[in-house]
């Protein structure tokens, strides 16, 4: 469904040093599948999200929807193409214009793409009961009259209304409170059934991540780490940053877990000046030199499970 | 925030200041209607006679009366001020949203013209082109108008800037929406409000500067009146007839005035975001309320029957209500519940960090046995520097962006603990090194935006180690850190603790965090403590219902995929209108008539310290017997 290749997205960090915020990400999504992608902050998740939408466009690698190239799209089939996938982010409250009402905000999509107005007033009253929201009481009232909760399920609302094939859920659950998320998350689970749809969801928790993921990416600087089931990377991590996360995780979530080496000092180098070889070496309690002279590449460990790693665990 | 309560903060000076400009638009607009002597007609009166009932402002050298003047002159003033404004709106509010919008290029490229707009000598420039082109009102108004434009282009770009990197554009965009598109629909009507503050602001600054060309002759020319040629005629005769200069500068004060003062209200609607939590009617300190009977005990830290309720707009909001505990050295509380629990808010009750006005403050809180609330504000001070420490959520609001690490570091230990500039040094270094901060002598001279958020979590927690604190509260000290560093931050915060022998009262959402550090546990639900006791026996043996929910609630890693998780039906209370009986039973799926009817009290537990509050506890005897009479019904129960 959306095939991934070679990713690579930049930004200039000014004096001429760029940020190498995702370095050739690769990775694919089979139709009705939700892809989990984890990592810390400033791992690229978010700036790969955006640009899995071309917002912006990625400085290079593949975007495939459906076999259609997306990085090759012009202006205006880029456009056309753009509503079949769609996002919901982390900020339920910044995501919604303040000025303008509920139903303004949720129709502005049908209206975009030409319903006449009745039909889209029809389709707008029906995405808001599929999330859980009474049109009658909603409609009218503008974001700031809402909780954070309730913001998220209008975001999903406008993102689902277009019928997009495609969702990628930026942290929508990390700003709301335990119950709230579980409600959130709920909703995904059972719009995901009904609307056939395929998500990517990026979170930095792996313990939502995966209750609603098949598969799971974990990034760290820009790279990816491991791909795998997500039973079997969390029962059979290979990589040892994986290990890691799992490790501080507090409490004991998963048998073995309390063994994993921990993190104990340091934060992620920049990613403006990325480490050579691999790029959590300068943290990995597994690191040789040959992590640092030469790039580990993706190979596969086990049953559909892979992972970039000189020295993994298996 | 409902649009009467925005209306309503705008305040009296708002709306006398909005009547005057209205007031003042109506007459001069309406003047060839008003029973007004025509503005020109020498020997209307007296000449330079005072101010009489037929002619309010007197009259002046010539007999004119001065208040047709004033009213005709304000067609001038008001028409140049509005119409400035409006020229200058139209040509530089597109480039600034442009700009603003496009950013890079586009961007650099028109705000370098701007910059160099901006750096022309404007009134000379005015007078120059004034002068050379000829006095009419329609000159004015060009200049005055082009003038303000590069003010307007840089104005509407900082807005559209702040907005363009919205979500609600990026998803806009998501959506298919075109440029133009974006634009009109979602930024312009953010940037309209801010605009139109402005604009009151940019009317003030003409009207003054078209006095100022009248007063030097260099607008619309006589016998057509404008204030400035007025207040010009005036200077003549100032000592025989003062009330000629006076009237117009008068009215041309008060206009500029009200400009300013809508203009700045408006502003002040833009940037201040209510919270649900402000004072209804300013009152200063309000009378505490009474607190319950209790014992002291013999524990370091106590608090009985807190109670913090905010009089507001909707009526009293019980933030805090009726929360007792006692905590003793080496321990930590956790105290974890959802957003508007009143989690920070007991927090903030206990460190007397609470706004002064609208709030009703009512229990005690005990350090060794002795109320602090009734110790003189300075001993209170220093025990809130020397025994009590905190640690917020953002590390970023806690420390000062322009002064250095070792300088944020030292202070406490140079006020509190009165050491030498170099001991204080010296000292620092060594508690920034006992929180993991690599090279601290080195630290001390950078400054925060240098650190990553995990290395400004560990300089404030420095900080509040810094004086050796008996209880340390942290409100979600990791919540805004990442796993691996939140991880690390703990580790160091309860070694610290073991070590120092402090008590810790730790906030938190985060249950696992909680079940992991805390020995003991507080849930609050709507203000109120629903359940408390140790941790273990908290979480194995629970017995509240809404705890029950909260920890059912959380995926687990250990759960296989696509598991559906519990979710709490309904919303938190409000809590200006609290639900009757318990709190929690609108949402409670073991609810029954009684839950609805009377508040249920903490009753204790089997377990020792095990407390909670309700009526139908889960995993006990008189659940079971109740349990059977039900089971027939629809509801059948988890456990």
């Amino acid at each position: 469904m959306l095939r991934v290749e070679d990713l690579v997205v930049e930004f200039p960090a000014g004096r001429g040093r760029k940020v190498h915020a995702v370095s050739g990400v690769s990775f694919d999504v089979a139709r009705g599948e939700t892809l989990g992608i984890v990592g810390e902050s400033g791992c690229g998740k978010s700036t790969t999200a955006r640009a899995l939408m071309q917002l912006p466009r990625p400085l290079s690698g593949s975007v495939r929807l459906d076999g259609a190239e997306l990085t090759a799209l012009g202006g205006e089939t880029l456009r056309r193409t753009r509503r079949r996938l769609q996002m919901i982010f982390q900020d339920p409250i910044s995501s919604l214009n303040p000025r303008r009402k509920v139903r303004d905000i949720v129709a502005e999509g049908p209206r975009l793409w030409g319903l006449p107005a009745a039909e889209a007033e029809k389709k707008v009253d029906e995405m808001l009961t599929a999330v859980g929201l009474d049109p009658g009481v909603a409609a009218g009232r503008r974001p700031h009259e809402f909780s954070g909760g309730q913001c998220q399920r209008i975001c999903i609302a406008r993102a689902l209304v277009l019928e997009p094939e495609v969702v990628i859920c930026d942290e929508p659950v990390s700003a709301l409170d335990v119950s709230v998320q579980a409600q959130i998350l709920g909703l995904l689970e059972d719009l995901k059934e009904r609307y056939r749809l395929t998500l990517v969801f990026i979170a930095h928790d792996l313990a939502v991540v995966k209750n609603v993921s098949d598969r799971i990416l974990v990034m760290y600087l820009g790279k990816t780490c491991e791909l795998a089931p997500s039973d079997a990377l969390v029962e059979r991590p290979a990589h040892p940053y994986t290990r890691a996360l799992l490790a501080s995780i507090p409490g004991a979530p998963v048998a073995g877990a309390q063994r994993y080496e921990r993190l104990t000092s340091g934060e992620p180098p920049s990613a403006a000046d990325p480490p050579s070889g691999c790029r959590f070496r300068t943290r990995c309690p597994r690191a040789e030199a040959r992590c640092a002279a030469e790039e580990p590449a993706m190979r596969r460990v086990g049953d559909d499970q892979w992972v970039a790693c000189h020295f993994p665990h298996v | 925030m409902p649009r009467r309560a925005a209306l309503r903060r705008l305040g009296w000076g708002f709306w006398a200041s909005a009547a005057w400009v209205v007031l003042l638009v109506l007459a001069a607009a309406l003047a060839d209607l008003l029973p007004l002597h025509p503005y020109d007609r020498t020997l209307a009166g007296p000449p330079q006679s005072g101010p009489s009932p037929a002619h309010p402002f007197g009259t002046d050298g010539l007999g004119r009366d001065m208040l047709s003047r004033v009213v005709y002159g304000a067609r001038v003033s008001l028409g140049v001020g509005i119409g400035a404004v409006l020229l200058g709106l139209l040509i530089g509010a597109p480039f600034g949203l442009v700009a603003g919008y496009r950013g890079r290029l586009t961007d650099a490229v028109i705000m370098s013209v701007n910059d160099i707009a901006l750096a022309f000598p404007a009134l000379v420039f005015a007078l120059a082109v004034v002068a050379f082109a000829g006095a009419s009102m329609r000159n004015v108004l060009i200049v005055l108008g082009v003038l303000g434009v590069p003010a307007w282009t840089r104005l509407i770009r900082g807005a559209t800037m702040a907005f363009a990197g919205r979500e609600f554009v990026t998803a806009a965009r998501a959506l298919g929406a075109r440029d133009r598109r974006i634009l009109w629909r979602e930024i312009v009507p953010n940037v309209a409000l801010p605009a139109s503050s402005y604009a009151f602001i940019g009317m003030a600054v003409a009207v003054v500067a078209e006095g100022g060309l009248a007063f030097l002759g260099l607008s619309v020319q006589p016998p057509t009146p404008t204030w400035g040629g007025l207040i010009n005629e005036g200077r003549n005769i100032m000592e025989t007839a003062p009330h000629v200069v006076l009237a117009p500068s008068l009215v041309l004060f008060v206009t500029v005035l009200a400009f300013n003062l809508v203009g700045d209200r408006l502003r002040a609607l833009t940037d201040v975001r209510e919270i649900g939590l402000e004072p209804g009617r300013r009152r200063a300190a309000l009378p505490p309320l009474p607190a319950a009977e209790h014992d002291v005990e013999p524990a370091l830290l106590q608090v009985a029957d807190l109670r913090t309720h905010f009089e507001t707009a909707r009526g009293t909001v019980r933030a805090v209500d009726g929360v007792s505990f006692a905590l003793n050295r080496g321990r930590t509380l956790a105290i974890v519940g959802e957003s508007g629990s009143g989690k920070s808010m007991l927090i903030r009750s206990i460190l007397g960090l609470l706004p002064a006005a609208g709030v009703r403050r009512g229990g005690k809180v005990y350090l060794e046995g002795r109320e602090i609330g009734d110790l003189e504000p300075e001993d209170l001070r220093e025990i809130l520097g020397t025994r009590f420490a905190a640690v917020f959520q953002d590390p970023m609001t806690a420390l000062n962006p322009v002064r250095t690490i070792g300088a944020q570091v030292m202070e406490p230990l140079r006020v509190h603990l009165k050491l030498t500039r170099a001991a204080a040094r010296a000292r620092a270094a060594d508690l920034l090194a006992s929180v993991g901060i690599p090279d601290p002598v080195r630290m001390l001279k950078r400054y925060p935006h240098q650190l990553s958020g995990g290395m400004r979590q560990r300089v404030t927690i420095a900080m509040a180690l810094s004086c050796d604190p008996d209880v340390l509260f942290a409100d979600e000290p990791t919540t805004a850190l990442d796993v691996t560093v939140q991880d690390q931050v703990l580790r160091l915060i309860h070694r610290q603790r073991e070590e120092r022998d402090m008590a810790m009262v730790l906030v938190s959402h985060d249950l696992a965090v909680v079940a992991q550090w805390a020995d003991e546990v507080i849930v609050m639900y709507g203000g109120k403590v629903v359940e408390r006791g140790p941790a273990a026996a908290l979480f194995e043996h629970t017995r509240m219902p809404y705890t029950e929910a909260l920890l059912q609630a959380i995926p687990a890693l250990s759960d296989p995929s696509h598991k559906r998780l519990r979710v709490i039906q309904g919303r938190p209370p409000d809590l200006a209108a609290p639900p009757a009986g318990c709190r929690f039973q609108p949402r409670c799926p073991y609810a029954r008539e009684r839950c609805a009817s009377e508040e249920p009290p903490l009753v204790r537990a089997e377990t020792r310290d095990h407390l909670y509050a309700c009526w139908y506890p889960l995993g006990t005897e008189a659940a079971a017997a109740e349990e059977a009479e039900i089971i027939e019904g629809t509801e059948s129960r988890g456990r």
